[in-house]
């Protein structure tokens, strides 16, 4: 009984824990391509649910799929005339002008959509759950497991393997060569700034059937990404892969056998990780992206 | 050239004439500045969440609140500012109306959602003897034994309703799960229950206390599952029960096991859908109630009208209590807090289905709350429930049903 309750809930917790990371990876990109700790990245997330939750009310879940692209061009559009002020500068304030803007987008959601949370539930195609014994597993979050996996795999892929990809390792480790070659750095950073909103977006719209959408949703998404993203080491996708799936697990299996203490478990996990690796699990002392 | 010997400095006489001068400029100021304040409008403040999960329950409350505003009219021949303010957590719930009462030196505060704002804010009301009707804190302490002669409260006690609630609870068997909000109403909840569970023999086979804010529930009701319980009985707030009825649907647990719960929201069910909504509550009031006044029916005639949806329950929080304070200051015949503290005691509200009033040891409101049942139907995007029945049927029930005054705890100093 007592396996199966475990089997059970670390199940739920890598579920979770693919979210999560999925949440963290475009956060994870921000800081590590271009430096700038983005506070707003929750924001993004929200508002990736919430242009999903448009779409689907006026093309239905086929146009869906929109949603992160016209987050991350919000995105850019933020970059270009915000955020590439922020290069080069001290880290707090990032910090302070992402919190500032995080709450602006915010307040521009209530005003559109009012204060309310929006009813918005999995597609009746991934409606239902799986059983095996202990375990139950809603189809829709098999789906959104599947669909996180295959998201980091293109973004590896696309990092690895592409020629846009190199520049972007490339610039963030040493931006004056690049500049050198040629290469117009800014227009690659408004790309990536776009990518990291994009990412947060895609999360949005696959926890927008499994959580309430509501103005508030961004705290829900903010908080674990900086924790995975501190835990797996700044700038270090990897290491957020990591992070996030150790980190769901742990708050599943702390839920399970210390209620009390599952709000702080993942702080908890991320002071001992520190307490051990300052640098985090897979980050460099360069803490350039990996 | 003057003697020096004969020369009057004019310095020392010209000096106290301009003193006299800026002495009678002062009084003359200050009177003026007394006189505007008695002649200018009357302010009152409003304290309730504008931003984070409890953002739609406290546009409830204000738009409730403001409408008993607009249909009261001028308050002793006077207009009513109102200045609202963010209760976005106690420790701001707290300074705001501290910020009130020193700025804008409001002569009264409707506010507090939540029981921790209302106990934060209480200790803020009692120290400057301003009046403070909580629209919405449930936890016992508000009335009970952190009551002062200051605090008001509308909603029902945590006992009050769990013994609505608990034998509904009853029926379905002796085993029971609780998950609650780990602060002080989600606690109160708990005790209660685990109380009322035990006197009538059942047992509790699980209890989680969920941090507030909590957004995923899939492993709490993974638990739930595993224990096999006849009921849930819930005590989760605001948005927080909205993402776990829509993870206990989704999770196929939706009429599998009966959950229960108090003080909830129509905002809390209205968020998530019909699909996902499922439960019996205890409420303070429902907007489509078939016991509910010409008053109330006129109220929420009112409200759909203004903001194109029914009012919440919280929405008739806010305008009861508002008006409650709009009715005493009219009552006192002036702003005197202590006055007004008094015509609080002697106000009564006939026009309801039930009459409601403050009990004058306690400040608790006094009225029945409806237990209601989602319908098995859902077909009207706002009318989600069937009434089952009230709490009490008379008033001499419902004064019953609120305890004596050893059972609340609260010993409040004369005024």
């Amino acid at each position: 009984m007592f396996n199966e309750i475990v089997l059970s809930q670390a199940a739920n917790g890598i579920v979770l824990g693919f979210l999560y990371v999925l949440i963290a990876a475009g956060l994870s990109i921000t800081f590590g391509l271009l430096g700038v700790i983005n506070f707003a990245h929750g924001a993004f997330f929200a508002l990736g649910a919430y242009f999903g939750l448009m779409l689907y009310q006026w093309f239905g879940w086929a146009a869906v799929p929109l949603a992160p692209i016209l987050v991350a061009v919000v995105g850019m559009f933020v970059e270009v005339i915000l955020v590439r002020r922020l290069y080069g500068k001290e880290p707090l304030l990032s910090l302070i002008v992402t919190f500032a803007l995080a709450l602006l987008i915010e307040a521009i959601i209530r005003f559109i959509w009012g204060a309310d949370g929006k009813p918005f539930g999995a597609p009746a195609f991934l409606s239902g759950v799986f059983e095996f014994g202990p375990l139950l597993m809603t189809s829709y979050r098999v789906a959104v497991l599947v669909a996180t996996a295959v998201t980091l795999a293109i973004l590896w892929a696309f990092l690895a393997f592409t020629p846009y990809g190199r520049i972007l390792r490339a610039g963030s480790r040493d931006p004056e060569m690049v500049e050198m070659l040629g290469i117009r750095l800014p227009r690659v950073m408004t790309g990536v700034f776009g990518l990291g909103c994009g990412l947060a977006a895609i999360a949005g719209v696959l926890a927008g059937p499994l959580w309430n959408v509501s103005p508030s949703m961004s705290a829900s998404a903010v908080m674990p990404a900086f924790v995975i993203v501190t835990i797996g080491g700044l700038g270090s996708l990897r290491g957020a892969t990591i992070a996030g799936l150790l980190v769901g697990v742990v708050t599943t299996l702390t839920i399970q056998f210390y209620p009390h203490a599952a709000g702080a478990a993942m702080y908890v996990f991320m002071f001992l990780i520190l307490l051990l690796r300052p640098r985090g699990l897979l980050g460099e002392r360069w803490e350039r992206f990996e | 050239m003057k003697h020096p010997a004969t020369h009057r400095s004019p310095a020392p006489r010209r000096m106290a004439a301009y003193g006299s001068i800026l002495l009678m400029a002062m009084l003359v100021g200050a009177s003026a500045g007394a006189y505007a304040q008695d002649a200018g409008p009357i302010k009152i403040g409003m304290v309730f969440p504008k931003q984070g999960p409890s953002a739609s329950i406290g546009e409830y409350l204000s738009r409730g609140a403001m409408l008993a505003v607009e249909q009261h009219g001028k308050v002793l021949g006077r207009d009513v500012e109102i200045i609202f303010l963010d209760e976005s957590n106690a420790q701001a719930a707290q300074q705001n109306f501290q910020k009130l009462v020193d700025e804008h030196k409001v002569v009264g505060v409707v506010g507090a959602n939540s029981s921790a704002s209302a106990l934060a804010m209480a200790g803020v009301a009692e120290r400057t003897k301003t009046p403070l009707i909580a629209a919405g804190a449930a936890a016992r302490e508000v009335t009970g034994a952190n009551c002062n002669r200051y605090t008001f409260r509308f909603q029902a006690t945590v006992p009050v309703q769990m013994a609505g609630l608990m034998p509904a609870v009853e029926k379905q068997g002796k085993n029971a799960y609780f998950i609650t909000a780990a602060y002080a109403f989600g606690q109160d909840i708990l005790r209660t229950g685990q109380t009322m569970l035990q006197k009538s023999g059942g047992t509790a086979v699980g209890v989680d206390e969920v941090p507030l804010n909590t957004a995923d529930y899939s492993s709490y009701v993974l638990k739930i599952r595993s224990a096999k319980p006849d009921a849930v009985v819930g005590g989760l707030v605001g948005q927080d029960l909205s993402n776990f009825l829509k993870q206990w649907n989704a999770m196929n647990m939706k009429g599998k096991i009966p959950f229960y719960e108090i003080a909830v929201s129509d905002t809390d069910f209205w968020d998530v859908g019909p699909d996902a909504s499922t439960g019996t509550y205890v409420k303070p009031w429902y907007y489509n109630d078939p016991a509910n006044s010409q008053a109330e029916k006129d109220f929420t005639k009112a409200f759909t009208e203004k903001f194109g949806k029914p009012p919440a329950d919280k929405a008739y929080s806010g305008w009861l209590s508002m008006r409650s304070l709009l009715d005493a200051i009219d009552a006192a015949k002036s702003t005197d807090s202590k006055a007004i503290v008094q015509a609080l005691e002697q106000w009564k509200d006939a026009k309801g289905a039930f009459p409601a009033y403050y009990r004058e040891w306690d400040h608790q409101l006094i009225r029945p709350s409806v237990i209601v049942t989602i319908k098995k139907n859902i077909t009207d995007k706002w009318d989600f429930f069937d009434v089952d029945s009230h709490t009490s049927k008379t008033e001499e029930d419902t004064l019953k049903d609120f305890g004596t005054k050893e059972e609340v705890g609260c010993n409040m100093p004369p005024l």
